[in-house]
């Protein structure tokens, strides 16, 4: 190998992101499934056997059991002095780079069941509409501590970001 | 021509050009038109004293409204403009936060001498209402007001750092025009699909219309007696639609590109085009992150191509970027060239993607030709048809083959003096170039089937246009070398440390330099 390789960032996030991942692809499955069986049960043209409503719950199941662990193997974040570095995705993997000099805005957010588990989101976003960074599923703290780390070291750099 | 009234001081509130009063009453009447004729109607029907002519005093009082509420004021940095008679706007901006300034003249402002000056703030709000348009203002003083809010943009971005701003008062450069229009430009109208599409609209629109007053009723197809035999028929109505194609292309290629002509002058480029609405639009050079060669299949085969640019804090949606229209691709070149301040990396060979995103080319486009065709003959099949009646979709996926060849022949990128370049598509082929301090971020995205065959879709993300370039399906050691090359204080510290086999000759330190090949 003669050219460089990209290496992985350095931190996870939360291993309490998996069981986050797993409740609300849970949930959204089961009623998605559960709709979709009461539209088919209501609506005549459809006759559905009970053993397709068992297939798709255990297609759901299965989902929720093994794409959120193959997330959390993936997720990854790392922030230094010069760039935030994330990477996201299971199927489809995304590392994304942004300098610190371009950072505009630092969000942070709690969906309802990231709050269940004490978690949070980190959002950075550049001044471009394809450029945000999100890291989810961060420790409240750890992530209140990288806002105001994040919120430091991109006002120390100068410019408008653009 | 009326002597013009002396220009307020600066900072007072001032009216637009009075000329503006012959203006929106016109308008208004034009836009109360619907409810005028039916007044109009009533009134004739029901005999009597002609009061329907009243109704037309309503929209004209509007008008004269419209004119005596609007004023606008340029003080203390900003621009403000306050309007409306029942709900007050005030819509203000810094002027260092103006991107473009448009002058737009539709017939009637250029028979009264005048022009609406648009500022361009880049704002995602783009409802009429917040548009900061000057609308109606003498042509001399809008091209003063236009040089004065770009001179002041332009000495804000220039005086940042180093603090010495272009000197305010010397005398405007004289304008060179960097291209103009060419009537020979005119074979390559009908090679886009803006005629196909016009044409589709009048041709829908027209159905409509004889659909509305039910004049389909009246059309027997049984009595129809051409006296040609029905093959021949069909083809004259095709070479008939393409004449018409061809002809509509042709005039709105006119309409849109007459007095076509690109000049720099003073930092910025000015673009002006337009047979009955004239349209001047001024780019600040600062903010001109990059150009797009677009060439679409037809242009392309044609020797054809057009050119726009990337413009920071505008979206592509604005339309206000289009630099050159469907024109000979040397003459894109040349100005894509010109605007970028170096023509190589316009012309500049570009290093392919390799064996493995040419596979990948073929599969997608074959793949999903093979699906659709499968999806299309299922049904007739499943119907009972014989097999030999679906055989035609088997065109499908043999059409699919030439495309992906183009499109693997199309892929390519190339990190040329400070430019980020990137090709690809084929039916739309576009060749971006990106200016590296404009490359806000990097993207690497690559799905479970591209990690396999070790490529990556590298995306550069930028505050302008389309927010992104996309390097197609490139290997991925080439993307992170490109990534490097271009912001290595940022990327260099997240290189993986040289791997366990021994380095190969001058890598070890060398990561530093490693440069893309080709």
């Amino acid at each position: 190998m003669d050219l460089p390789t990209l290496r992985e960032p350095r931190e996870r996030v939360s291993p309490r992101a998996r069981l986050m991942w797993q409740l609300s692809n849970l949930l959204e499955g089961v009623v998605t499934v559960t709709v979709l069986a009461v539209v088919a049960a209501l609506w005549d043209a459809v006759d559905l056997a009970w053993w397709m409503v068992a297939l798709a719950l255990l297609v759901v199941v299965a989902y929720a059991a093994v794409v959120p662990q193959w997330r959390y193997l993936v997720h990854r974040w790392e922030v230094t002095d010069t760039a935030v570095y994330t990477q996201t995705g299971w199927w489809a993997r995304e590392r994304r780079i942004a300098p610190m000099s371009r950072i505009q805005t630092v969000d942070y957010a709690e969906t309802p069941v990231a709050r269940l588990f004490g978690l949070a989101t980190v959002t950075v976003t550049t001044a471009s509409a394809a450029g945000a960074l999100q890291i989810a599923g961060l420790q409240q703290a750890r992530a209140q501590r990288l806002v105001d780390d994040l919120t430091l070291k991109a006002d120390a750099v100068e410019g408008d970001a653009t | 021509m009326s002597a013009p009234a002396p220009p307020a001081p600066p900072g007072e509130w001032q009216r637009l050009d009075p000329r503006m009063l012959l203006v929106h009453p016109v308008r208004e009447v034009v836009r109360f038109l619907p409810p005028l004729v039916g007044l109009f109607l009533a009134g004739a029907a029901s005999g009597g004293q002609p009061w329907q002519f009243l109704g037309i005093v309503v929209p004209v009082v509007l008008g004269l409204f419209r004119y005596l509420t609007t004023s606008f004021r340029i003080a203390a940095g900003r621009v403000e403009l306050k309007r409306g008679l029942l709900s007050r706007h005030v819509l203000s901006t810094p002027l260092d936060r103006v991107r473009t300034v448009d002058l737009t003249a539709s017939p009637i402002h250029r028979v009264l001498g005048l022009t609406t000056l648009r500022i361009g703030t880049g704002t995602g709000a783009s409802g009429d209402d917040d548009d900061l348009d000057l609308d109606g203002l003498p042509v001399a003083r809008a091209q003063e007001l236009r040089a004065d809010l770009l001179r002041t943009a332009r000495a804000e971005v220039v005086a940042g750092p180093d603090g010495v701003p272009d000197d305010p008062d010397a005398p405007p450069a004289p304008e060179r025009p960097v291209v103009e229009l060419d009537l020979a430009w005119l074979r390559y109208a009908p090679l886009t699909t803006s005629g196909l599409v016009v044409t589709a609209g009048i041709l829908g629109l027209g159905g409509q219309v004889l659909g509305n007053v039910d004049l389909w009723d009246e059309v027997d197809p049984t009595s129809w007696h051409v006296g040609l035999p029905g093959w021949t028929a069909v083809l004259l109505g095709l070479v008939v639609l393409a004449v018409l194609v061809v002809a509509v292309s042709v005039v709105g290629y006119l309409v849109t590109n007459w007095g076509f002509a690109l000049t720099r002058s003073r930092g910025s480029w000015h673009l002006r085009r337009g047979l009955v609405t004239t349209r001047e639009t001024s780019l600040d050079e600062e903010r001109v992150a990059g150009v797009t060669v677009g060439e679409p299949l037809g242009l392309r085969l044609a020797g054809g191509g057009r050119l726009t640019a990337i413009v920071t804090g505008l979206g592509s949606a604005s339309g206000s970027s289009t630099l050159v229209p469907p024109a000979p691709l040397a003459v894109v070149q040349r100005v894509g060239g010109a605007v970028l301040a170096s023509t190589a990396p316009v012309t500049v060979a570009l290093t392919g993607h390799g064996p493995a995103a040419t596979r990948r080319r073929y599969t997608r486009a074959v793949g999903t030709a093979v699906v659709l065709a499968a999806a299309v003959a299922s049904v007739p099949l499943l119907l009972g048809a014989p097999w030999w009646a679906v055989a035609p979709v088997l065109v499908l996926p043999l059409a699919a083959l030439p495309l992906a060849a183009d499109r693997a022949r199309g892929l390519g990128h190339a990190l040329s003096d400070g430019h980020v370049v990137a090709r690809s598509g084929t039916l739309a082929r576009r060749r971006d170039h990106l200016e590296v301090d404009h490359v806000i971020g990097w993207n690497l995205r690559a799905t479970w089937f591209q990690r396999r065959v070790g490529l990556t879709s590298l995306v550069a993300t930028t505050a302008g246009g389309p927010q992104s370039v996309t390097v197609l399906d490139v290997p991925e050691p080439l993307a992170v070398a490109l990534a490097d090359a271009t912001l290595p204080h940022v990327v260099r510290q997240f290189l993986a440390p040289a791997s366990q086999d021994p380095p190969p000759e001058g890598v070890g330190e060398g990561r530093g330099t490693a440069r893309l090949p080709g």
